[in-house]
């Protein structure tokens, strides 16, 4: 088959020299400051959590050290996902989104067990701080991993940003949950897993904001 | 299906400048592409342009493609993406047509018919007032000349003569002025 004419001129008057870009894993590893950034700002401007020695190091950084590798791992899914042809299959789609959630009711369950603390008074309060911290440590994350994405060629920009926003949720919960010692359910399932899926709705905004207009 | 290598190769040459090798790409690639899409759309004429689309996208998205993987893949993605963009496009406004020369939008109709209002208006202006009076009451307003020659106390012959002659000047006139322009 010969290119047809009208469409070689085109593609000769958008031409210019590329850089292939470097693989997903590689481009994910400029999130990697960030993440560290994203766990530690918590503990660090604030206080590590009160029952830090009662939950033992498994359950208490050992957790959020399995979060942040995991939300590492989805946002590298995501740039992989941002490549035409190298896109996921809808089951493996549904796993990266649902392994935020389950790890993070598994984390809590696990806490919970292992130190009941309940929050007695200002539930609203409290929430409203956990949900919102959580979500805006999660932003820097999800601003940075938008800007990978855009750069390549997302051609399912809602699921690209879903995955990186889930991702960048996650990091941002490994660092808030060791700031915040309350294990009851129903505040980490509400205000921490709120601030996931908020970060996963700002991941699909931003994303679709970010993406070239041509895609 | 085993991948040839000097596809890979032409892939590279035509991220780092050599445009000339699209001629070769295209040669390898659109007849792949056509024979995916072909399998779905099952029409020619629409694949043929969704090739031409996807091989715009593949441009587009050349600096995602790493060669140390299949092409073949990757430019498939980008098909099956231009094969949905469109089909999504066709069930959300299924009107749509892709050539504009197609279109005819209902102003364009009233628009003539405006233009040629215009004209007849201003062509009847310049015609002697008994004939015009003649022509508009029995062509406008639909009076029997029985009825207009009444009304101006003229005989009913006078009133077709008016009316005739009238009519006459009046396609003198307007073809005079289309001759003009």
């Amino acid at each position: 088959m010969q290119i047809p004419l009208e469409l070689r001129a085109r593609l000769h008057d958008e031409y210019g020299i590329v850089r292939p870009l470097p693989s997903p894993w590689m481009r994910a590893l400029w999130i990697v400051p960030l993440a560290v950034i994203t766990v530690a700002a918590a503990p660090v401007a604030f206080d590590v959590r009160a029952d830090a020695s009662r939950l033992g190091w498994m359950l208490g950084w050992g957790a959020s050290l399995l979060q942040v590798s995991i939300g590492f791992a989805i946002i590298g899914a995501s740039l992989r996902e941002s490549i035409p042809g190298r896109g996921w299959s809808r089951g493996a789609i549904a796993l990266w989104l649902t392994l935020p959630i389950a790890l993070v009711i598994l984390v809590t369950l696990a806490s919970w067990e292992s130190s009941r603390i309940l929050l007695q008074r200002g539930w609203w309060v409290v929430a409203g701080v956990c949900f919102a911290g959580s979500a805006a440590s999660a932003l820097p994350v999800v601003a940075l991993a938008s800007v990978l994405t855009a750069r390549a060629y997302p051609t399912r920009p809602a699921i690209t940003g879903a995955m990186l926003g889930a991702g960048a949720g996650l990091m941002a919960d490994a660092g808030w949950r060791m700031f915040c010692h309350f294990t009851e359910p129903s505040h980490v399932l509400s205000a921490h897993l709120g601030g996931v899926v908020l970060s996963t709705v700002m991941g699909v905004l931003l994303t679709l904001t970010l993406r070239s207009p041509r895609t | 299906m085993a991948e040839d290598p000097r596809l890979r190769e032409l892939m590279r040459e035509y991220q780092q400048g050599r445009f000339e090798a699209v001629d070769e790409l295209y040669a390898v690639l659109a007849a792949a592409l056509r024979r995916y899409l072909l399998s779905h759309v099952r029409d020619a004429a629409v694949a043929d342009d969704l090739v031409q689309e996807a091989f715009l996208q593949i441009h587009r998205a050349r600096h995602t493609y790493d060669s140390s993987l299949p092409l073949l893949p990757w430019g498939v993605g980008s098909a099956r993406h231009r094969r949905r963009r469109v089909r999504r496009t066709k069930s959300r406004r299924p009107w749509a047509t892709d050539d504009v020369a197609e279109l005819q939008p209902p102003v364009r109709a009233e628009a003539a018919s405006y233009a040629e209002r215009l004209e007849v208006r201003e062509a009847l202006a310049q015609i002697g007032a008994p004939r015009r009076q003649a022509i508009v009451e029995h062509h406008v307003l639909g009076f029997s000349f029985k009825e207009i020659a009444a009304k101006a106390g003229i005989a009913e012959s006078a009133a077709k003569l008016r009316s005739s002659r009238g009519m006459a000047q009046l396609r003198e006139l307007l073809r005079s002025r289309k001759a003009a322009k």
